[in-house]
């Protein structure tokens, strides 16, 4: 279960860099989760973010070339490793074998009506997860 | 111009940012501020630059503490860390019996500390403690040993005060002892009752709870009263104060409440007189001179020179008594304060010193704790040098790699001072253990936590540990680097080489421990001495019971009832106790050249005092209700009066006490064997007995059948409580007063005990492991010859030999410094023990037998162990 851990933003920071193939840094990256998820992104916190995904090998950076407007300092571009990309397929099929494990009838969300057999599905996806 | 971010941010991000990110998030940041600038001014972008650089302080961008490039040795001290951790492991014995001793000696060590500086606290908490000065007297009376005495005349302090400008202020003490204090119906026998002069305060700072410390004394018939006294009669202190409390008829009123006196302190009292009360009557004690009964206090200038002050005493005797010899008879120097309580053991009648403790001896216990911490040192030394070719490999392989000496050098220091540091752990345990213990063998009140109530002995005991730590590691550090790194390498030469500094190192460890052992039988030998000899009267069994008026004017009655009791052998009174000195007299004796004065000690007794205390005659008769005389005027003297006033026939000559006059003197009934009613510190002194019933007792004398204690107590208590309902029955038995008397003396004898053990177990734990580590290195050799045909015994021999010449060296130099050291110490008694040479030779022979013991594990099992094994090995 442990084999690929990849927490929520670690997982869209891994797909914007996806996304942006080739021109993944740090203010592109940014951006692009700014304006794709509509959430504010910290420096901080996408930083910290790229650190731990490239401690664990799902990442891979080479320096760039400095600009004007970055006063002389470099870019770091971003690049998704062999490794990451099976994390990033393994968290997606563990999601789909999930979605296909839900029972149509329980989506088909009734107002005003709940199925009994919901809470325990529910408890059940809990776990998994 | 181009606009940037506010650079205080900046270079804080700078400075706390992992360096090998620095650039590119610095980058960023950048960008960002452009844009944001042009986008929404360059206000917002500064507070947005800020928010950012804050939000960056997180775990994985902050630039460790460690550095990221090894540009210091942290790394390395993590490895002699690790790998000094490792060794201990590895080699669970040898760790252990490094640590264990270290701790042992430190632990000694800190339970040595706590006992000194108890000791050394006495007195400290008076602000002026540096300048008060406590008068004491030398006196040298005809007919009797020249004395210290902490006593001296009532009228000296006044007459000083006036005549010294040096003198600020002083108070004296007239010690009252234990008094009957009564409150309606409320009887208290008070323990310690003492008057004071108004100045108490001026001098000393007992603290006054309740009351004014500037006239609580001033008045006649005041008195001030302890916390605890206070409460033994009223339900507040509140309610004490101001009240009144009947003591020898008068009321008195209790003009203050004082904090209980704390245990380091020289003084103890449980309530204090108002001493106006004696100076403003008729008998202004103030004007008395001639007798001795006070003990005084001075309070003097800062600056004030002792010597040339105690120079002008002399004459300042003469100035106020007319006496042409009282410069002789009295010199009067001045003792410090600080010196009252571990400075004393040769000052007589000195009453007001609450556990009075022989100060050289803390010097002994301090050096006794060196060779502790030194036996333990060499233990240290010894194993590590011993074990030094197990590490050849690792010092060849840090050498290879390029540590200098000085790193290897270092490497070991620091592994040296990690086993102090967890020796020092481990004895901190041990005496959180033992303390309690010692407490209760000692008597004292030491605890643990006072080491840790201030800074500097907390942080001395840290240096203390790291400087043993750094001392015995550097021996070994040195012997272990000083290899050729080839030599080293190739694992060859495992060579012993010398070892003189080694065999150097077990002599001086267990000289010392033989010194300890052979001085322990000694000090415990005379102590017994002391309890088991001879002193001349039977203080065993013997009951004391504090008399008053009314057990004076019943005492025949009360003789006479307890005398029909089957579980009393006899009872006799007396006016004071022995134990110690008793008070000095003056005496004349009608000699054929004319009326001698001689001042011997004095005592008053009941007719059969010599019969019940089992006194022996040596002359004449003793004192007897058949032969009636005159009260007073009979007189039995001792042996060495007599000797002292060499008469040619003492039965019969005429004597009597400085006040008689020459006409109508009594005469010398009888002359009794020398006994010791002082200490045996002290020579016998010259004694003169009379009889006064008149004057009353102080104490009554029951002597109890041995086997029966708790039934004469009974009994006597029973007669008490009828015959004497004005004064509680309190008692004490003789021999527990004699404990008191000898205290010091056995309290050393405890430690130095306790302290020997230690210092034996502890070179026996070194020799166990030292022998481990030879015979090891010699099994090939065992195995040859083995093989060739040596027997089992031949082999232990072989191997015993050598630890058993180490310990016969170490018995032979340090024979006579101890016989020496010993023979100092025996000389503080003027009663004592001949060093027997036969106990040194045992004490030789018992640490032989306990070191070859220690060592005959190892022996015996590598001597039965089969060649072949050791000839396999390699």
């Amino acid at each position: 279960m442990k084999k690929y851990q990849l927490g929520e933003f670690e997982e869209v920071v891994m797909l914007t860099v996806g996304v942006l193939y080739g021109e993944a840094y740090g203010v592109s990256i940014k951006k692009e989760i700014e304006s794709r998820l509509k959430r504010g992104v910290s420096v901080g916190a996408l930083q910290t973010a790229l650190r731990r995904l490239e401690d664990k090998g799902y990442l891979k950076s080479h320096e760039g070339e400095a600009t004007e407007e970055r006063a002389g300092r470099p870019k770091k571009y971003f690049t998704i490793t062999a490794y990451g990309k099976k994390a990033m397929e393994y968290t997606r099929s563990t999601r789909e074998e999930l979605w296909n494990a839900i029972p149509k009838v329980a989506l088909k969300v009734v107002t005003g009506f709940r199925l009994p057999v919901a809470d325990n599905l529910q408890l059940e996806t809990g776990n998994n997860e | 111009m181009k606009e940037v971010p506010p650079q205080l941010p900046l270079r804080f991000f700078r400075w706390f940012c992992h360096p090998k990110l620095r650039d590119s998030i610095e980058g960023d940041l950048m960008e960002l501020y452009e844009e944001r600038k042009v986008r929404i001014g360059k206000l917002k972008a500064d507070a947005r630059f800020i928010i950012d650089v804050l939000l960056l302080l997180r775990q994985n961008i902050i630039k460790p503490t460690e550095g990221y490039q090894t540009l210091n040795t942290y790394g390395m001290f993590k490895n002699y860390f690790k790998i000094s951790l490792r060794h201990l492991i590895k080699n669970k014995t040898f760790a252990f019996i490094n640590v264990f001793s270290l701790a042992v000696g430190l632990a000694a060590c800190v339970v040595i500390y706590l006992f000194v500086s108890d000791e050394r606290s006495f007195d400290t908490f008076h602000s002026k403690n540096k300048n008060i000065y406590r008068l004491d007297e030398v006196q040298k009376f005809t007919g009797t040993n020249e004395q210290k005495v902490a006593l001296s005349m009532p009228g000296m302090a006044p007459a000083m005060k006036r005549d010294f400008p040096e003198v600020q202020s002083y108070t004296r003490f007239w010690l009252r002892g234990k008094q009957l204090i009564t409150k309606e119906d409320t009887k208290q026998l008070i323990e310690n009752v003492m008057v004071v002069d108004s100045t108490f305060f001026d001098v000393f700072d007992f603290p006054l709870v309740q009351g004014d410390i500037n006239t609580c004394l001033d008045r006649p018939l005041t008195i001030l009263l302890t916390e605890t006294t206070a409460l033994k009669f009223f339900k507040t202190t509140n309610e004490a104060l101001n009240n009144t409390i009947f003591w020898d008829g008068r009321d008195y009123q209790i003009t203050g409440i004082l904090k209980d006196v704390p245990e380091n302190s020289h003084i103890q009292f449980d309530a204090l007189l108002s001493m106006v009360t004696y100076t403003s009557g008729e008998n202004n004690v103030n004007d008395s001179w001639g007798g001795n009964w006070m003990t005084t206090y001075l309070l003097l200038e800062p600056t004030v020179n002792i010597k040339s002050m105690e120079e002008k005493f002399p004459a300042f005797l003469s100035r106020y008594m007319d006496d042409p010899e009282i410069t002789t008879t009295y010199k009067l120097f001045l003792q410090p304060l600080n010196e009252v309580h571990l400075a004393s053991t040769d000052i007589e009648h000195d009453y007001i010193n609450y556990r009075k403790f022989n100060g050289s001896y803390l010097t002994i216990f301090y050096v006794i704790a060196g060779f502790i911490l030194l036996i333990a040192a060499v233990n240290f030394m010894n194993l590590t040098t011993a074990r030094a070719s197990h590490r050849w490999k690792e010092i060849g392989v840090r050498k290879t790699i390029g540590a200098k000496k000085v790193q290897l050098f270092g490497q070991f220091i620091f592994e040296s001072v990690i086993l102090a540091g967890i020796a020092l752990v481990v004895a901190l345990l041990i005496d959180a253990l033992f303390v309690p213990m010692i407490n209760d063998l000692i008597g004292r009140k030491l605890s643990l936590f006072h080491l840790f109530q201030n800074g500097w002995q907390l942080a001395a005991v840290l240096v203390g540990t790291l400087s043993l730590g750094i001392l015995t590691g550097i021996y070994p550090s040195f012997y272990m680097t000083s290899f050729n790194l080839s030599r080293v390498l190739k694992g060859g030469n495992k060579g012993e080489g010398k070892s003189v500094l080694r065999n150097t190192l077990v002599v001086v460890q267990f000289g010392l421990a033989i010194a300890m052992m052979v001085s322990t039988l000694i000090v415990v030998q005379q102590l017994s001495f002391m309890k088991e000899s001879d002193i001349g009267f039977d203080k065993d069994q013997m009951l004391l019971v504090n008399m008053n008026f009314e057990a004076n004017e019943k005492f025949e009655t009360i003789k006479k009832e307890l005398q029909q009791q089957s579980a009393i052998r006899g009872v006799t009174a007396s006016g004071q106790r022995l134990g110690n000195n008793f008070h000095q007299g003056g005496f004349k004796v009608k000699a054929d050249t004319g009326v001698l004065s001689i001042t011997p000690s004095n005592i008053n007794v009941d007719y059969d005092y010599l019969t019940v205390y089992g006194i022996e005659m040596k002359e004449g008769r003793g004192f007897s209700k058949d032969n009636p005389t005159k009260n007073g005027s009979a007189f039995i003297i001792n042996e060495s009066l007599a000797k002292e006033l060499r008469l040619k026939e003492t039965i019969g000559t005429k004597a009597g006490h400085d006040w008689y006059h020459n006409d109508s003197l009594g005469s010398i009934i009888g002359v009794v064997k020398d006994f010791n009613f002082n200490s045996l510190h002290y020579k016998v002194n010259t004694l003169a007995l009379s009889l006064h019933p008149e004057w009353g007792y102080s104490e009554l004398s029951v002597k109890i059948e041995k086997g029966r204690t708790e039934e004469g107590i009974a009994a006597v208590k029973k007669v008490w409580d009828e015959l004497v309902p004005s004064y509680p029955f309190d008692y004490t038995f003789l021999d527990a007063h004699f404990e008191e008397v000898y205290r010091s003396d056995n309290q050393m004898s405890s430690v130095v005990t306790i302290m020997a053990g230690l210092s034996i177990l502890i070179s026996c734990i070194g020799l166990f492991g030292l022998a481990a580590i030879t015979i090891e290195k010699k099994t090939k050799e065992i195995g040859v010859r083995k093989a060739l045909g040596a027997t089992e015994s031949q082999i232990t021999v072989l191997l015993s030999r050598k630890f058993a010449m180490l310990i016969i060296i170490a018995f032979v130099i340090v024979s006579p410094i101890t016989y020496y050291a010993l023979h100092r110490w025996l000389e503080s008694f003027a009663y004592r023990i001949n060093i027997n040479l036969l106990l040194f030779v045992s004490g030789g022979i018992l640490a032989l037998v306990i070191g070859l013991l220690t060592i005959s594990y190892h022996t015996i099992t590598s001597a039965r162990a089969n060649p072949v094994k050791a000839l396999r090995y390699e």
